[in-house]
């Protein structure tokens, strides 16, 4: 049968009651970022090499277990794997002739396509790993929490910070949602006699191409539901809103952050130091 | 298939274990090693309190989970040994789910009780009888309610749809999860007057898990009662009604009479608690109120 929720990890919260898990959101979402920035400026291996071992750390720490995350996570690395390829053939930059190593038309591998790639699928395993990890050691609420306090500022700018927090997280959280519904329409169609689970990869892809309507029309009945729920339930934006928890960030959660900014700069300016 | 002995049980669980998120960090335990068989004729009521395993028993009856080797038996062959022909299966198993917004599949009546007998390969004409036949059957009028939109229809309408599908694919065995949840009286009574036109005219083989002892017991001549996924007891519906004492402690509703019947055992102690009407409950007490007088 068709187990979506057993493979697919985006929008989980898995609660290990780890450090990682008790770390003050602000800082969570903070190192977030700075990982994400730093994909972007680390552009070789050995800032990749100095800046991996922090997610061996990150994953060991948070407890959640490296199996669950590695097979949830099979879908997007088989198309990151189908997009490196195609990267690897059709390298965008100019290569001279001396570093291709196979060529036949329009098609080539050459060295600096493969280091072109190589770097492409680090930067986007380092993005989605901590992305992922970020989501499965924050509760949505503490997710929105933060948020709101970080972006907070651009109220006094007329920005709408906590609709559009609300709107963000609440669309994170109809991932699983729409999963658990494949789910129900898949066991629902395959006891009325159209199996899921059986035929090969192309049958059962087309198969899940009917359960597209009826998957969107249940998310529209949910939407609906929720904002009824909200607003019997008095919500009307952010406006006056009170927290049920303060949030205050520790000794230790400045030390994790500071920690985080070392080590990113570390991987972003070590390499260039140690080749000069 | 192979021909089997006509002793095999058209359905049986040995050790039955599952675990939903299995090998996941969120992995819930929901059956723990269940076992019991469903004869021909017979009709068995799963009972037990929410979270106990029910519904994940019906699943597996019909191989809607993913299953393991030597658990679950359809005709006495193995539903998860490889090879094994699971459309033939689901065609002798015909499930009829808790919610009905959860089954039906189509937006007009008619299509939807069409639905299971053309994805079987059944031809047109056969379809359309099967159709009329199974709408009938279930209470709703073929010429008026073939081309009704489904969402237009009341829960226990939805709910006679859903049955009428499953019955149009005419499964031996019939699984019912919850069928009177979120009903009405009214709904309720119906759907009762229904089943046991169904028990009494067409003979099914049928499992009804339900939270309600006092529906099971009326509907089911065995009753399987589950506590955190495993068995607590398997017995005929009135021996299983005489341990009222156990069925309390399971944290199961009785039956009114049932529990009208244990309270008044303080002052009556012999008097029985396997009662299944109110009327069998007012005969005992005038029995044992005679004994006294006289």
């Amino acid at each position: 049968m068709l187990e979506l929720q057993r493979n697919v990890i985006f929008g989980q919260f898995v609660d290990t009651g780890s450090p990682v898990h008790r770390l003050d959101v602000r800082i969570k979402l903070v190192a977030t970022a700075l990982l994400v920035v730093a994909s972007f400026l680390v552009d070789g291996f050995l800032g990749f090499a100095l800046l991996f071992p922090l997610l061996v750390v990150l994953q060991l720490v948070s407890r959640v277990p490296f199996g669950y995350v590695a097979r949830g996570s099979s879908f997007f690395l088989f198309f990151l794997g189908i997009i490196l390829v195609f990267q690897v053939f059709f390298y965008p930059g100019e290569a001279p002739q001396s570093s291709v190593l196979w060529q036949w038309g329009f098609l080539s591998i050459s060295t600096e396509g493969l280091r072109f790639a190589a770097i492409l699928g680090l930067r986007v395993l380092l993005l989605y790993h901590t992305t992922t990890m970020l989501m499965l050691t924050t509760s949505l609420v503490d997710l929105t929490n933060g948020l709101e306090l970080l972006f907070g500022p651009l109220q006094k700018l007329r920005v709408p910070v906590n609709e559009l927090v609300l709107v963000g997280v609440i669309s994170v959280k109809f991932v699983p949602i729409f999963i658990s519904e494949v789910e129900r329409l898949s066991r629902a169609y395959t006891a009325r006699g159209v199996p899921f689970d059986e035929g090969g990869p192309i049958t059962r892809a087309r198969r899940l191409g009917r359960l597209l309507v009826p998957v969107f029309v249940g998310g529209f009945r949910r939407a609906d539901l929720l904002t009824t729920a909200m607003d019997v339930r008095c919500y009307r934006g952010g406006r006056g809103r009170t927290k049920l928890r303060r949030m205050e960030a520790g000794l230790t959660d400045w030390l994790v952050l500071l920690m985080v900014v070392v080590w990113v700069l570390a991987a972003w300016k070590l390499p260039g130091l140690l080749i000069a | 298939m192979t021909d089997l002995p006509e002793q095999a049980p058209l359905a049986e669980l040995r050790e039955f274990l599952y675990s939903y998120l299995e090998g996941t960090p969120r992995a819930v335990e929901a059956a723990r090693g269940v076992s019991f068989e469903v004869r021909r004729g017979e009709r068995v009521g799963i009972v037990g309190p929410t979270q106990s395993g029910k519904s994940t028993v019906v699943y597996a009856l019909a191989h809607l989970l993913r299953l393991k080797e030597g658990q679950v038996f359809h005709e006495g062959e193995d539903v998860a040994a490889a090879g094994y022909d699971r459309a033939a299966l689901r065609r002798s198993v015909g499930v009829v789910f808790q919610r009905p917004d959860f089954q039906i599949l189509e937006d007009v009546v008619g299509k939807d009780v069409a639905f299971g007998p053309t994805a079987a390969g059944v031809p047109a004409k056969e379809t359309r009888e099967r159709v009329e036949e199974s709408l009938e059957a279930v209470g709703l009028s073929y010429p008026e309610f073939r081309l009704r939109y489904v969402h237009a229809l009341s829960g226990g309408q939805k709910r006679r749809v859903a049955l009428a599908g499953v019955l149009a694919m005419r499964a031996p065995l019939i699984v019912l999860d919850e069928p009177m949840a979120g009903l009405d009286p009214q709904g309720r009574d119906e759907l009762f007057g229904l089943f046991e036109r169904l028990r009494e005219q067409r003979n099914l083989t049928m499992v009804m898990c339900s939270s309600s002892l006092a529906d099971a017991s009326l509907l089911c001549d065995r009753l399987i009662v589950l506590e955190e996924g495993r068995v607590a007891m398997d017995a005929p519906v009135r021996e299983v009604l005489a341990g009222a004492d156990r069925l309390d402690a399971l944290g199961i509703a009785l039956p009114e009479p049932v529990a009208l019947a244990r309270e008044l055992r303080k002052i009556l102690p012999d008097l029985p608690t396997d009662l299944l009407t109110e009327e069998e409950l007012e005969e005992a007490l005038l029995e044992r109120l005679g004994e006294s007088r006289a």
